[in-house]
């Protein structure tokens, strides 16, 4: 007997959810971390440039969604991805970065050799370095784009701006990376 | 299509704030311009079709015969990018969320369990004042018939 993939109508929607935490059903809730939690920490991790920072963000966010799950309109993840980026964006106003760096024990090296997994260390922090010179804006925009995969439609969505706006970040923000990288790597 | 920028509307209405001029926006950081500076677009030739590449618009043999090193340069960084794509959140996240939130449910039957035990000591304490009543009384009782006795 094969494991067949649930249909969409097997999954419970958000609202579907919701309602049930709203009922009393608070172990629910982690179904909704489940969701969503992934993409909203890389999100807040290429933001900040800390896990830990991106860490206390998400679970800022999601507590903070919990008690207030009760006024959610519309779609949920449109609604939580504006408290984590709001979260982000709060943090970069409160703090002065001087270096960035993410935490190479959590992640396994796909590198063959020492000395590619030593260039990659590098790239890593030079492009944390590079992205941490961008305007929050343009950082979003590239983060999104670039390291979460998302449309610009999708993009235009979740912040409420248009595709031609997001474009214009994502293209300022390659322009401003690649005038501060290719001197490197070139 | 640019960002909307309300704030700038007021200048349509004649008052006599001051004009940006070149040196103005020059002067503004890069990132936060929405208009292409004066000389960079000239060399937008090459760069955009990097832009279409990188959007998947055009193919990198396209972008290749456009800027070969700039195709490296992103090819690169892609790998990097394509790394922290794949990142999850720490198990231990989704654990303190959850330890952190209201145990409404829990918090109930502790509720409940205190009601119920507030009233049994109600109950006990209303019992109490009987019982000993009763002890008293039987305590009287065999008082006055010791006195009885020795009278």
């Amino acid at each position: 007997m094969t494991e067949e993939e649930p249909t969409p109508a097997d999954v419970d929607s958000d609202q579907d959810v919701i309602s049930r935490i709203l009922a009393g059903e608070r172990d629910a809730f982690a179904m909704l971390i489940g969701r969503y939690s992934d993409p909203l920490y890389r999100h807040a991790l290429g933001m900040t440039g800390s896990p830990d920072v991106a860490e206390d963000i998400l679970q800022t966010s999601f507590i903070k969604a919990y008690h207030h799950l009760g006024e959610v309109r519309g779609r949920f993840d449109a609604w939580l991805f504006r408290i984590v980026a709001n979260g982000c964006k709060d943090w970069l106003k409160n703090i002065r970065r001087t270096h960035l760096s993410y935490d190479e024990d959590d992640q396994p090296s796909t590198y063959a050799s020492p000395d590619e997994d030593l260039d990659r260390t590098e790239l890593r922090q030079d492009l944390d370095s590079a992205l941490a010179q961008l305007a929050p804006s343009l950082r979003e925009a590239f983060i999104m784009k670039h390291v979460e995969g998302r449309s610009y439609e999708e993009m235009a969505d979740l912040l409420g701006t248009t595709v031609g706006a997001l474009k214009m970040r994502v293209h300022r923000a390659r322009e401003a990376l690649q005038t501060l990288l290719e001197e490197k790597y070139d | 299509m640019l960002d909307r920028h309300e704030a700038h509307d007021d200048r349509n209405l004649g008052q006599d704030l001051p004009k940006r001029d070149a040196a103005t926006v020059a002067d503004r950081p890069v990132a936060d311009r929405e208009v292409p500076l004066p000389g960079m677009a000239a060399a937008g030739e090459p760069a955009l079709v990097i832009h279409q590449w990188l959007d998947g618009e055009t193919s990198e043999a396209e972008a290749r015969r456009a800027d070969a090193k700039q195709v490296d340069l992103w090819k690169m960084i892609s790998t990097e990018t394509e790394q922290r794509r794949r990142m999850t959140t720490p198990a231990y996240v989704t654990a303190n969320i959850m330890a952190a939130i209201p145990e409404a449910r829990t918090a109930t039957k502790m509720a409940t369990a205190t009601a119920t035990s507030t009233s049994s000591m109600v109950e006990s304490r209303s019992a109490l004042p009987l019982t000993m009543v009763l002890m008293l009384g039987g305590g009287l009782v065999a008082i006055g018939i010791v006195i009885g006795k020795m009278l």
